[in-house]
């Protein structure tokens, strides 16, 4: 029997920190020159996963990104990282930055089979923070958020989780569980060239979403969000600005 | 039907900030005509005001050294069948979100997190900030139950009366498991300087590795009482230690003039801004959503803009 730990990493493709998001009739459009990289979190997430296995863990590492074509190229970058398999579940449209339709997409695929699911704590696009609990609350994992440190002992994890800059909390939980990864827990790697050589012959699996009930129907639209201050532009040059800066900050005496 | 406030906890007791949530649940109770009803999901949290204020209280009775988001969700969805709430409100901090969320499986509920601001009227409008903050999504709620988790500092706190009125039930868990044994570490924080500072200076990505820190510290200098600090991001990357973090999952702070320097504004940040009296944005992208909540934006090249600053200063104090 094979006593490996079974972990499955879920990783979300968004759009980099830069992109230029518009509002169409309520509806957002990204630019046609965004680009895409994987969610941060995701990224700490698996690399924790990465150094369980590099401390002598023995476990199996599997990525899943769930989202259209594009998002290929998160799992090939999850394989370049040392993952050892990688699946894609093709979903489009809104869907994507829905937790609940992503939690039962991944659910569909987990189907009970893992230890530990690993997600990051929330999307760097979306930012719900939602998807992990909801995979642990619909399939009874035990589950933590904003976890910033674990250890695995048999079949318990030790984690410590964020409350915040100040406080945490440490408890244990039984396996199998999901854990919710904050940024602070590590370092991702570079991928190596060995691991990059290996991950050009890896196929990533396709998996076909089930047809799928769909959330309850939410009446939602986008807009440019409000000022709530009135924010008033220092203009000119930036000589200009700066002299202008500086008698606004004299007026408020800190200066 | 009834709404629901869930209390947060903060340093193990029941974070003041929950008051915001009742300024929300009176505005949606004075709409839709409900009873608004206080959870306080922990005993010996000092929840004793809300306990002597003009709302019925339930505490759950469970240890917060007992908790167990599990165990917490199923006694939770218990009382909100019981009270029959269909407004579900909850603060958006690192404690709560671990195990609201799960509450909308049991109850087949929507939920909505890190909201910042509602429009009640004929029907209740959420909004919360996405696509990393650059746009707000307007979510019309137009079925019930629901979840909501709000933003802290985005309302003013509401004033209890505190009449003594008692109106408390306690909800007896049956068969804790003994084996939960949570504990709380506090740090102990040795810099004090963002809580004494009048002018703190915040960092963001843009500031793109950390020899270019040096120059913010530098900037900072020339103010009288001053401090650095920065977004979460920025501490992730090792330039600045996480005890200068600013944000949800990190210090709130209230300077008198706070200067977000190449600081994008995600709502994580925002959030632990909302105290400082004046903010100043320096963003060479117009569009960055910290303008947002700006008093002054200079769209500049922080690093064109803060040397000529600093000579600027530096020759003013020389004449």
């Amino acid at each position: 029997m094979d006593k490996r730990l079974k972990i499955l990493v879920c990783i979300k493709q968004v759009p980099d920190t830069n992109a230029v998001v518009h509002v169409n009739d309520g509806i957002p459009e990204y630019d046609d020159k965004t680009v895409y990289v994987i969610n941060r979190y995701d990224e700490y997430a698996l690399e924790e996963a990465l150094q369980l296995k590099d401390s002598g863990v023995t476990l199996h590492i599997h990525t899943i990104s769930v989202g259209p074509a594009r998002v290929q190229k998160v799992l090939r970058r999850s394989l370049e990282m040392g993952a050892d398999e990688a699946y894609h579940m093709l979903i489009d449209g809104d869907a994507i930055n829905n937790p609940a339709i992503i939690a039962k997409a991944i659910i569909q695929f987990a189907q009970h089979d893992y230890d530990i699911i690993f997600t990051g704590v929330m999307s760097e696009d979306a930012m719900n923070q939602q998807t992990g609990q909801l995979i642990a609350a619909m399939t009874g994992y035990n589950y933590a958020t904003g976890v910033t440190e674990l250890s695995i002992n048999k079949n318990t994890i030790k984690i410590t989780r964020e409350l915040d800059a100040q406080e945490s909390m440490v408890y244990e939980l039984q396996l199998p569980c999901v854990i919710c990864v904050q940024s602070s827990i590590n370092k991702p790697r570079y991928p190596s060239l060995s691991n990059v050589l290996r991950a050009r012959k890896q196929e990533i699996v396709m998996i076909k979403p089930d047809t799928m009930i769909p959330n309850k129907k939410t009446n939602c639209y986008f807009t440019v969000p409000q000022k709530t201050t009135q924010c008033q532009f220092i203009e000119g040059s930036v000589s200009q600005q700066v002299s202008q800066l500086y008698t606004i900050l004299h007026k408020h005496a800190v200066l | 039907m009834s709404i629901l406030v869930i209390a947060d906890v903060k340093n193990q007791t029941v974070n003041p900030s929950t008051l915001e949530l009742i300024t929300i649940a009176q505005k949606i109770a004075k709409q839709k005509n409900l009873p608004v009803n206080l959870l306080i999901p922990f005993v010996n949290i000092g929840g004793d005001s809300y306990c002597a204020s003009e709302f019925k209280t339930y505490i759950v009775n469970l240890n917060i050294e007992q908790y167990s988001a599990p165990t917490l969700v199923k006694h939770i969805s218990n009382i909100i069948r019981e009270v029959d709430a269909t407004y579900i409100i909850g603060l958006h901090t690192p404690f709560t979100i671990d195990y609201v969320p799960s509450l909308s499986v049991i109850l087949n509920a929507q939920c909505m997190t890190q909201i910042h601001s509602l429009d009640v009227g004929e029907s209740i409008t959420v909004i919360r900030g996405s696509h990393a903050g650059k746009l707000d999504q307007h979510i019309i709620i137009n079925e019930t139950p629901i979840i909501i988790t709000i933003l802290p500092g985005s309302f003013e706190p509401y004033t209890i009366s505190e009449m003594q009125n008692n109106n408390i039930t306690t909800i007896d868990i049956p068969e804790v498991d003994k084996r939960v044994n949570c504990e709380f570490i506090t740090k102990e924080m040795t810099d004090k300087s963002l809580d004494e500072a009048d002018v703190i200076v915040g960092i963001g990505k843009g500031i793109g590795s950390q020899e270019n820190v040096s120059l913010v510290y530098e900037f900072a200098k020339v103010f009288p009482h001053s401090a650095v600090a920065g977004s979460r991001i920025v501490c992730d990357y090792g330039w600045l230690p996480y005890s200068k973090q600013i944000g949800i999952t990190g210090k709130s702070i209230s300077p008198k003039v706070y200067i977000a320097c190449a600081i994008s504004g995600s709502s994580q940040h925002v959030a632990g801004i909302k105290g400082a009296k004046t903010i100043i944005a320096i963003n060479k992208d117009p569009y960055a959503p910290i303008f947002n909540v700006s008093h002054y934006g200079v769209v500049a090249d922080i690093f064109e803009f803060i040397p000529q600053f600093i000579d600027f200063v530096k020759g003013k104090q020389n004449l």
